[in-house]
């Protein structure tokens, strides 16, 4: 036995001993796991192939004779044999270039990529799942969607219980309107496009009361505020009185609006709610930006999740 | 020819590199130049807005804020429309940031509003009650660098030939003009009427004081420049 086959043979056999002391002292070992085996199997034999067949070149180099015919030309004194390619190789070369034609111009033409190409495919794809997935929703499935929408693009105004953080940062959406945003309407008015077009209410320079004939005073807008607030209930209460003289020729004899004069200050309606989104909205708490780049079911979403917080009141 | 450049490999490498640097040249400048001239619509930012975007840096947000929305539908249905590069035409630097511990802020224009921005920037957990942004209090008694700002407003015009003062194309068919003072006095006359408009729909008294006394606080001028982020 020479040396290269002894060299071969102790290089194997380390290898081998390595990887069973690495595995087998690891925690757990091979843990009794097929694909954990087949990776060690996988190892053994890579390890004894490979030593074959560098055995094999090694012994080639070793021994190899030069023969042939030589081609006429040399460099520096380096010459070339005219043997023939071989069979295999050229046949996957020529392979090769045609899969490369192949590639560039059908497969994977060179132009056809772009970032924004593959954006609007994406976009067309989920798009389409969307609408086919929720375009029926109703009920609790749209309220919930709404309140997952209202807690990516909402809460940052309105917190987490809908409360605006007591009215600090936006509006209470527990209710349908706070007695402070009221009094603040009817002093300064109110241009917030909330029927979906421009549709001003006048300020109190604007609002007779049709009994006393006479403009609205501070007495009545605080008791008009306190009744709207809590949801036009109290039918006897002074600002019910109020609201049947000043209010209730645009508003309609209980709050709930009228089509193109004014809108519903009693509840929340699916409109209403749309139309916030779409134009924002400025009042005593500030401003509230327009907030029309959710699609239009992400919309009604949200208008019913709006809807359900104030069903309670 | 050729054999004097077999023979001399030095200068047949410096040949290979400027055969190969002139294909490189004819392929990317001309498609880069198209792509980052500025897109309709983007405007110079004014000189409060510059001294805000000092503050910005300054607080080096951008550690924690990007400021460029990828074409991920994830992404532009939170933030809005993709960044193009031609947005960035007068951004100097840009401000892309590399880290987003928090949101992306290159739009935050329009979906957040200047009473929020106080009431965010004084104390985030009062917004946002699991926010582990920092509070910046110290905007609200500190001035503004306003000479700066119009330090590198006029370099920008000068230099970089940003367009002060001249006519830009906007979305609507219009233009928009955004204007630069022609003296540091006439400067600072236009930053305090900037940051009057801002003050208007602030609550915090001292802010308010501050700014009527001729003073421009920092955060009134970071306000401005959030604002215009859009
Ligand atoms: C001339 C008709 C008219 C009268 C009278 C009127 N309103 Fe209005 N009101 C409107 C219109 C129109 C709007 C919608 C304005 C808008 O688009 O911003 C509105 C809006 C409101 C809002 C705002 C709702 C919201 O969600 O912000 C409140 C609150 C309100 N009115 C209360 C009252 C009260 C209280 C009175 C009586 C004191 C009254 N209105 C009298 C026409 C009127
Ligand atoms: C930048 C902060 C901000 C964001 C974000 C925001 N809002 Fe608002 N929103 C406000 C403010 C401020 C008001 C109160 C405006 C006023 O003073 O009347 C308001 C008012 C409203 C109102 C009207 C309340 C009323 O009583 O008339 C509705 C409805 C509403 N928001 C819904 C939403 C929904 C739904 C979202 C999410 C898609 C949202 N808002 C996102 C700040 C915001
Ligand atoms: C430690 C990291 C950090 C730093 C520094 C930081 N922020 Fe933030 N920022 C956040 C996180 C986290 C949020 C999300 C929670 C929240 O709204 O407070 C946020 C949110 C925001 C928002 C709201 C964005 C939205 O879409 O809701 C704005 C605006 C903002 N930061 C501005 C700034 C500015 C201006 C500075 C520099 C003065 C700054 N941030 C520095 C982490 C940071």
């Amino acid at each position: 036995m020479n040396k290269l086959y002894l060299w071969g043979i102790i290089i194997t056999a380390a290898m081998l001993g390595a990887t069973y002391v690495t595995v087998g002292y690891q925690k757990g070992g091979l843990n009794g796991d097929i694909v954990n085996m087949l990776a060690i199997a996988g190892a053994v034999a890579l390890v004894i192939i490979t030593m074959f067949v560098v055995i094999k070149y090694v012994r080639q180099m070793q021994t190899d004779q030069a023969s042939g015919e030589l081609a006429d030309e040399s460099w520096d004194n380096i010459g070339e044999y005219k043997n023939p390619v071989p069979f295999g190789w050229a046949i996957m070369f020529i392979g090769t270039m045609i899969w490369g034609m192949w590639y560039f111009t059908i497969g994977y033409p060179v132009n056809a990529f772009s970032q924004i190409g593959q954006y609007n495919e994406e976009v067309k794809e989920k798009d389409a799942e969307f609408e086919k997935k929720y375009a029926n929703i109703k009920g609790e499935q749209l309220v919930n969607m709404g309140e997952s929408v209202y807690l990516v693009e909402c809460v940052a105004c309105h917190g987490l219980n809908a409360d605006g953080n007591n009215e600090v940062d936006a509006a209470d959406l527990n209710q349908r309107i706070s007695e402070k945003s009221i009094k603040y309407v009817i002093n300064h008015g109110s241009n917030n496009k909330l029927l979906g077009t421009e549709m001003p209410m006048p300020d109190r320079n604007g609002l007779f009361n049709a009994e006393t004939g006479a403009l609205i005073t501070d007495k009545e807008i605080d008791a008009v505020a306190k009744y709207v607030a809590d949801g036009l209930k109290d039918a006897n209460s002074a600002g019910a009185k109020v609201f049947a003289n000043v209010c209730a020729a645009c508003h309609g004899p209980d709050g709930k609006g009228m089509a193109y004069v004014a809108p519903d200050i009693a509840t929340w309606n699916k409109q209403l709610v749309i139309n916030v989104l779409d134009n924002g909205k400025k009042g005593v708490i500030g401003k509230m930006p327009a907030m029309d780049r959710l699609n239009p079911k992400q919309k009604e979403a949200i208008a019913a999740y709006v809807m359900s917080l104030s069903k309670g009141e | 020819m050729f054999h004097w450049l077999e023979k001399h490999p030095f200068f047949f490498a410096v040949g290979v590199f400027v055969v190969i640097a002139f294909a490189g040249l004819i392929e990317i400048v001309p498609n880069f130049a198209q792509a980052s001239r500025p897109v309709i619509g983007t405007k110079p930012v004014t000189l409060l807005e510059q001294a805000g975007r000092d503050v910005y840096i300054k607080n080096s947000c951008n550690a924690c804020h990007s400021q460029l929305i990828r074409p991920f539908k994830a992404e532009t249905d939170r933030y809005g429309h993709y960044s193009l590069s031609g947005e960035y035409a007068y951004d100097r630097p840009f401000l892309w940031g590399s880290k987003r511990t928090g949101p992306d802020l290159m739009r935050v224009g329009n979906y957040r509003t200047t009473e929020w921005h106080e009431n965010h920037m004084k104390d985030p957990k009062s917004v946002m009650p699991s926010s582990i942004m920092p509070g910046y209090p110290w905007m609200f008694k500190n001035s503004a660098d306003i000479d700066t700002a119009y330090a590198t407003q006029l370099t920008n015009a000068q230099f970089f030939g940003v367009p002060y003062n001249k006519p830009v194309p906007m979305k609507d068919g219009s233009t928009a003009v955004v204007k630069m003072a022609d003296s540091v006095a006439g400067a600072h006359a236009m930053a305090l009427a900037e940051a009057k408009e801002i003050t208007s729909k602030m609550k915090d008294q001292n802010v308010k004081d501050a700014v009527a006394r001729g003073e421009i606080p920092e955060i009134v001028a970071l306000i401005a420049y959030l604002n215009s982020m859009k």
